[in-house]
């Protein structure tokens, strides 16, 4: 009897060693994260939340890929529940603000957007929280007698309405395909007492058909305010060439269709295939003749 | 030559032989390779180019390199029977069937492997119905079928002259019998059927080097007119001419030697042949080396930024292995075998040969596979997987059954015909007796 209780004591051991033992690595396998959230409103629109998940490998921080990532607005409940992101492979996922949410949006002057991770196999659990004033950017593009000029204002919402807001970073810029082109010789300029930043347009860009080009004002990054764009299309571009691309369609081009082959190359390589086919043909004739002859003559 | 005593000897000697229990094992293996590249085709074909590991970024892939490698080793046909026959190299008559063999089986195969790279293979007629002169693309498709056609013929003139040896040796009424009537039973050896059939011979022996340079040259240009890190350059046309030749003169040295032993043909591929091959693959190793400092050492001089990842990917970075090896392996260590006349023996020369054309495929795919994945104007926000490139078992199924196929078909057709010219032997044999008397 005593013997089978020492058994069983020590039965109990083993398993709470192993317990411990398991939960112990379980917590020393699972890494740290870094959620960064970022806000970026194009036109006064509604945001976009974008996540961004790196950790600690090798004293470098990499982008984690495949993480599920909460988004709140303003509350950690189900009320503020925006929805759920997974990471790409550069540890990036981003989030429209949902349409339900712009009520809420609208009325308030500063909100914050919560991010969490729980209950990753990998990561401990985290959380982190974006607090942003609310502010727009009011573009205006004047052109008068061939003088054009970029004004914009920088303003934020405040109890008492759209308030200007000097003392700001602004760029201005003319959107291209890839990435935005500074519209001005300044790269960056710095609102005055009245929330403005202006400056003279002369760049000679080339737009669509009509010359339209897309004008616009960023705020990056900003600690208050996020990421802000306001764009505005103005024909301050020079007009492409128009319809040149098609013209050049109706040409005898390398680029053309085949029927619009340029003539020298369907002049010298005919030549030559027709001089190497025929050759062909003449020696496939010579089988023939051979089998002619082969039929007229006796064996030697 | 002083074994060969009469005719009838040679005959017996020369004439295709039925295949002993390696012969059918070989066979077999080839057939089921085959097999496996037909399936994997067939899964290619119902499921999409997507069972392959082609993305935006490598968007060609090991059929290409494959197809490059193909071209290459064609360019043999036109070295060994043409410019060899055009400079009256005597020793050469054992080697031109195989030569052209390899070549008309290796440019059947180019066709065919460039249709399985087509996403849409039921459109590959719209080549030839709409197809752009403004395209390579055409200017290959073209010089290809000329290729293909004319190595046909230099490989049907000249054996026009055995088949009546064929058929009389033969059995009487069998199909094979009735098949050699069928390709030749007109030839009874006229004096005016032999000056029509060597009038030919000399056409095309003149006609196929241009062709033969074409047809490369056309593939080099493919990767030469598409701005991209390592293909943009103009001396692409003779880089691919000479790494051909090689390629192609170390097949017919591990070809010359495995039919010497399976056939017992020491009598005819003498040690003589494999030392002059042999000489003939230094002098095509150190050519293709010289191009090979010329296509690498220039740019890495000047590293252009544009250009550094796909150089770095090729000195350090991830090829950097099999690219020191091709380098090593299909050029420099064949050249210092080779200079040793121990080294041009038939077995050294035969693992010579091996070196140099497997390293010459691997050269291939580091032509094709690596520049893809260095793009000049990288692609945004594309999974990372597409940024690397090894082919999936679908595409390694594929291309090792193209290249069994090759074999099946050259393999088939000694089983077929005489893989030395059996009349252009005795007549060889007859005018040194001649001289001699």
């Amino acid at each position: 009897m005593k013997r089978n209780n020492y058994s069983i004591g020590l039965i109990a051991v083993v398993l709470c060693l192993m317990a411990f033992l398991v939960q112990a690595q379980d917590k020393a396998e699972k890494g740290t994260i870094k959620i960064d959230l970022a806000y970026h409103q194009m036109n006064n629109d509604l945001p976009v939340i974008k996540v961004s998940a790196k950790t600690r490998k090798n004293k470098k921080f990499q982008p984690v890929e495949g993480v599920e990532i909460s988004l709140f607005f303003n509350t950690e409940t189900s009320q503020g529940f925006l929805g759920r992101v997974e990471t790409s492979t550069n540890g990036a996922a981003s989030l429209s603000l949902p349409v339900r949410f712009k009520a809420q949006f609208d009325s308030l002057f500063s909100f914050k957007f919560i991010g969490t991770l729980i209950q990753n196999d990998s990561f401990q659990d985290q959380s982190t929280e974006l607090e942003i004033t609310k502010a727009k950017i009011e573009l205006t593009l004047e052109d008068i007698d061939s003088a054009r000029t970029i004004h914009a204002k920088v303003l934020a919402f405040q109890d008492t309405g759209w308030v200007a807001q000097p003392e700001t970073e602004i760029k201005l810029v003319v959107r291209r395909l890839m990435s935005d082109l500074t519209a001005t010789e300044e790269e960056t300029f710095t609102t005055d007492k009245n929330g403005d930043a202006a400056a003279e347009f002369s760049l000679n860009i080339p737009g669509d058909a009509q010359g339209n080009i897309i004008i616009g004002a960023r705020i990056d990054d900003h600690e208050m305010y996020g990421s802000l764009v306001s764009t505005k299309a103005a024909k301050w571009g020079v007009p492409l060439a128009s319809d040149s691309f098609a013209k050049s369609f109706t040409k005898r081009t390398l680029w053309a269709t085949r029927d619009k082959t340029p003539l020298w190359l369907l002049i010298f390589p005919n030549l030559i295939i027709v001089t190497v086919w025929g050759i062909i043909f003449y020696l496939i004739y010579q089988i023939n003749r051979i089998k002619k002859l082969g039929r007229t003559n006796d064996p030697v | 030559m002083s074994q060969l005593t009469n005719a009838s000897k040679i005959t017996t000697d020369l004439l295709p032989q039925k295949f002993g229990t390696g012969g059918r094992i070989w066979t077999g293996i080839l057939v089921v390779l085959c097999l496996l590249g037909l399936y994997g085709y067939y899964r290619q074909v119902t499921l999409g180019l997507v069972v392959t590991n082609m993305r935006d970024y490598a968007s060609w892939g090991i059929y290409i390199s494959n197809f490059v490698f193909f071209v290459a080793i064609s360019l043999v046909g036109s070295l060994i029977t043409a410019i060899f026959r055009l400079a009256s190299v005597e020793w050469r008559t054992p080697l031109t069937r195989i030569a052209e063999i390899i070549a008309v089986s290796a440019i059947l195969f180019a066709s065919i492997i460039i249709i399985v790279d087509m996403g849409r293979p039921e459109r590959f007629t719209h080549l030839f119905l709409y197809g752009r002169l403004q395209s390579p693309i055409m200017w290959d498709v073209i010089v290809i079928t000329t290729y293909l056609t004319i190595s046909v013929l230099f490989l049907y003139f000249p054996l026009l002259h055995d088949l009546p040896i064929l058929i009389k040796n033969s059995k009487d009424g069998s199909v094979r019998q009735k098949f050699y009537k069928f390709i030749g039973s007109f030839w009874k050896g006229t004096a005016a059927q032999f000056r029509i059939s060597e009038n030919a011979v000399r056409i095309i022996s003149v006609m196929i080097i241009p062709v033969a340079l074409a047809i490369h040259t056309v593939t080099s240009w493919l990767f030469a007119t598409t701005y991209r890190p390592g293909w943009d350059s103009t001396n692409f046309g003779a880089y691919f001419v000479s790494g051909a030749f090689l390629v192609g003169a170390g097949g017919v040295v591990v070809a010359m030697y495995v039919f010497r032993k399976a056939y017992k043909l020491e009598s005819y591929i003498t040690e003589k042949h494999f030392d002059n091959m042999s000489k003939i693959v230094v002098l095509l190793a150190l050519v293709y080396l010289y191009f090979n400092i010329n296509e690498y050492l220039v740019p890495a001089f000047k590293m252009k930024k544009a250009e550094e990842h796909h150089l770095r990917s090729l000195f350090i970075g991830d090829f950097a292995r099999l690219f020191w090896t091709a380098i090593v392996m299909s050029m420099i260590v064949p050249v210092v075998v080779l200079l040793f006349p121990k080294g041009r023996k038939p077995f050294p020369a035969f693992v010579m040969g091996l070196f140099v054309v497997v390293g010459a495929w691997f050269k291939r795919y580091l032509i094709v596979t690596p520049t893809m994945l260095s793009p000049f104007l990288p692609m945004y926000d594309v999974p990372d997987s597409y940024k690397r490139y090894f082919p999936s078992w679908e595409e390694w199924a594929i291309t090792t059954g193209s290249l069994a196929g090759t074999l099946l078909i050259i393999t088939i057709f000694t089983r077929l015909f005489p893989i030395i010219p059996i009349h252009e032997t005795i007549e060889e044999m007859e005018n040194i007796k001649h001289e001699k008397t």
